[in-house]
């Protein structure tokens, strides 16, 4: 939340500053099973937002002592890239905030992921955000999961992540960096659609409970065309939709 | 109808215990892309590790040898096992390649082999476990159609490694590239075959007509 | 120790079958809490929470600094936690583990998003603003150190007063005024175990959680939310618990404020 003294005006006619609706979505687009060396992968862009997510894996757990006999270990990276910002040269690597981000990103995939069917292995996600424009963690995680469908993990349901904002008396799904930047709160999830479980909830601000309610449902409107878009990059990498669909 | 099914989707109101599923609530959800046809009711998982059956063809390096046991790195899986019977000597070495049988299953990571052949010479591809069915082929078809036209000599392991040997090998190389990519596509084999009639290079043909032709005259074992 | 620590868990889930904590306390029902202010007089604030047996200390330091450059006009609040090594066997020393940083950032969200500070007051002269320093020392792990952190560090806040600055000097002998503070945050810490939620778990209890929310409110909105371990929780148990936070709130403040 930035400071209050040099706030811009978030909201234009009524609607936001991109031209869209409280409960519009910008626009998404994954492709999956974009690099060779990877088990599965995924590129992302989502508004301005452009994310890598690979995973690798399941493979034997590195160091030994970290293997854990009777399940799979997790272990995910997200981190920002450098030049990843309109503004100054970023440090490399993830700095205190993407640690933060990575765990409770890991403990999302736990949930979903289905270990034990991997003891002794060790998964690796990576979420790398190349360039950003608010939401990027909504961004990494929902195409992390796309990356480890493609790789073939076992798992319960395909998540995904958005965040919800608050603009003064109007709340505003997928936030984009000026917003995030200036909106009185903001609250990114990520949510297993097969029974709309929350994964990942974090929120900083002010929310009324209405307005954490209200948030809610608009989250479980948007998240139906968030998990087509992803279902649809899984489905032209298998290509479906071609005719020549596997008869043999 | 074909339809992919992706983690999380529903294939069936009742419990089954099928490959790439699992069981909640008493329904059966797909846990990895899966194509599933409706008609007949067919799940093909698109994606996974290799999940070992009895009498599966395995292709690995033997990376350790101990009082009689040979351990081979089977790659995406884990490590297969040759126990040195008191009649049957083995001569293997660390460094060999060599393809076995499935004669049981320790646990997810270790199986145990028999029948061990030692391959000579050629070279090592890996491919995702999940596309190895293609690769062979219905009654080995695929990996006829590869062997006859480039003349290389081909074992394919469920472990997702393939050993090739002489031959156009380079040929054969893409085809298996192409098979893994296009694993998911109909006509497959014909498209391969047209392929690989254009690439291979005219001697390694003359070749393998000449073995075609011995092979008529003696059965050789290998395909 | 494995051994002991799974018959105990099996002993709390049975227990909570039978709508009881391995403690005698009611699911809703905080530890009891002691706040001591001002236990560390050359810091310029500083409050000790023990909370059950969870003992958090925290000292509050400022200094002198640029302002970010994003908010030239404010004061700079910088939260940081340590896992000392002597409060729990499995705590080592070395770098930040993830699970200090979320807890540093996750105190520091609920004090930042809940304007606690008024930062603006902290501005010394032009491009020179007071740094308030959070470090969080856990001192003894009894479980929930996210409530047990943001206690303390309200009460440090509340204790902090602000040194002399004289051309650009710091006399931290003399102290000119209280740090102001605008507004009291409190954090409340649920479980989930089976599906049972639980008020403030233990140590005991936090090993067998499947999931764990903070929420942190001033009382009227909600200021700061974390969820963590792989469970899960659905969106209408979030909005129960946080009607639970609204309530705790002001018996928390009560506390802080003695």
């Amino acid at each position: 939340m930035g400071s209050s003294s040099n706030k811009p005006e978030l909201l234009k006619n009524g609607k936001r500053l991109d031209g869209r609706d409280f409960n519009e979505l910008r626009e998404l687009k994954i492709e999956a099973g974009i690099l060779k060396n990877a088990d599965g992968s995924a590129y992302l862009e989502w508004g301005n937002n452009k994310v890598l997510a690979a995973v690798y894996g399941p493979k034997e757990a590195v160091p030994k002592h970290f293997a854990d006999p009777t399940k799979a270990v997790i272990k995910c990276r997200y981190a920002m890239a450098p030049f990843s910002s309109l503004e100054d040269h970023g440090r490399t690597g993830p700095n205190r905030r993407a640690i933060e981000i990575s765990k409770v990103a890991k403990e999302a995939f736990e949930n979903v992921i289905i270990l034990n069917d991997y003891p002794g292995a060790q998964i690796d996600i990576f979420m790398e955000i190349l360039q950003s424009d608010g939401g990027t963690r909504a961004a990494g995680i929902t195409a992390a999961a796309v990356a480890l469908a493609n790789a073939g993990i076992h798992m319960r349901d395909l998540i995904y992540s958005v965040s919800v904002g608050r603009i003064g008396e109007h709340m505003a799904i997928d936030v984009n960096k000026i917003e995030d930047n200036y909106s009185d709160a903001d609250m990114p999830v990520a949510i297993s659609p097969r029974n709309n479980e929350l994964l990942l909830l974090q929120m900083d601000g002010g929310l009324t409970k209405k307005q954490y309610e209200e948030s809610m449902v608009m989250i479980l409107e948007a998240g139906k065309k968030i998990h087509e878009v992803q279902r649809k990059a899984l489905e032209d990498y298998y290509s479906i939709n071609k005719k020549n669909t596997e008869q043999e | 109808m074909k339809k992919i099914a992706i983690p999380g989707d529903e294939i069936s109101s009742i419990p089954k215990r099928v490959n790439g599923t699992y069981i909640d609530k008493g329904k059966t959800y797909a846990s990895t892309i899966t194509m599933v046809d409706s008609d007949t009711g067919h799940l093909l998982p698109l994606e996974g590790a290799w999940s070992p059956r009895l009498n599966d063809t395995v292709v690995g390096v033997v990376t350790m040898v101990k009082n009689h046991v040979y351990e081979v790195d089977l790659s995406h899986f884990g490590r297969g096992l040759i126990i040195e019977g008191k009649f049957d000597k083995l001569s293997l070495s660390v460094g060999d390649i060599v393809d076995a049988r499935v004669r049981d299953i320790e646990d997810r990571k270790t199986v145990i082999l028999e029948n061990p052949r030692k391959l000579y010479g050629g070279i090592l591809v890996s491919i995702k476990p999940a596309k190895v069915p293609r690769v062979i082929g219905k009654e080995n078809t695929m990996v006829k159609t590869i062997s006859s036209i480039t003349g290389s000599r081909l074992a394919v392991g469920y472990n997702g490694t393939i050993w090739i040997s002489g031959g156009d090998q380079s040929a054969a190389l893409i085809a298996i590239e192409v098979i893994e990519n296009e694993a998911h596509t109909s006509g497959l084999t014909e498209r391969v075959r047209i392929m690989l009639e254009k690439i291979v290079k005219p001697e390694f043909k003359e070749l393998q007509k000449q073995r075609e032709k011995n092979e008529r005259d003696n059965k050789t074992d290998w395909e | 120790m494995e051994i002991i620590n799974t018959l105990k868990g099996e002993h709390i889930k049975e227990l909570l079958k039978n709508n009881r904590r391995i403690d005698t306390r009611a699911f809703m029902e905080m530890r009891h809490v002691k706040v001591k202010r001002g236990v560390l007089p050359q810091a310029e604030g500083s409050a000790q929470v023990d909370l059950g047996t969870t003992k958090v200390l925290v000292g509050i330091k400022l200094m002198p600094d640029d302002p970010m450059p994003d908010t030239p006009n404010q004061g700079n609040l910088i939260t940081s936690a340590e896992l000392l090594p002597l409060a729990h066997p499995e705590y080592e020393t070395g770098p930040p583990s993830s699970e200090s940083i979320e807890l540093a950032r996750v105190v520091d969200r609920g004090i930042r998003a809940g304007n606690c500070i008024d930062l603006e007051s902290l501005v010394l002269e032009d491009k020179k603003v007071w740094s308030v320093y959070i470090d969080l020392y856990i001192l003894n792990f009894g479980g929930n150190l996210f409530d047990a952190s943001t206690m303390a560090a309200m009460a440090a806040l509340l204790d902090t007063k602000i040194p002399k600055y004289e051309n650009g000097i710091v006399v931290r002998e003399e102290r000119v005024k209280s740090l102001k503070i605008d507004n009291i945050v409190s954090s409340t810490t649920f479980g989930k175990i089976d599906n049972y939620m639980l008020l403030d778990m233990n140590d005991n209890e936090e090993g067998m959680a499947d999931a764990r929310v903070t929420i942190c409110t001033d009382g009227t909105s909600i200021r700061a939310m974390q969820k963590g371990l792989s469970g899960s929780f659905k969106p209408e148990e979030i909005g129960s618990l946080i009607d639970v936070s609204l309530n705790e709130h002001e018996k928390i403040k009560r506390i802080l404020e003695k």
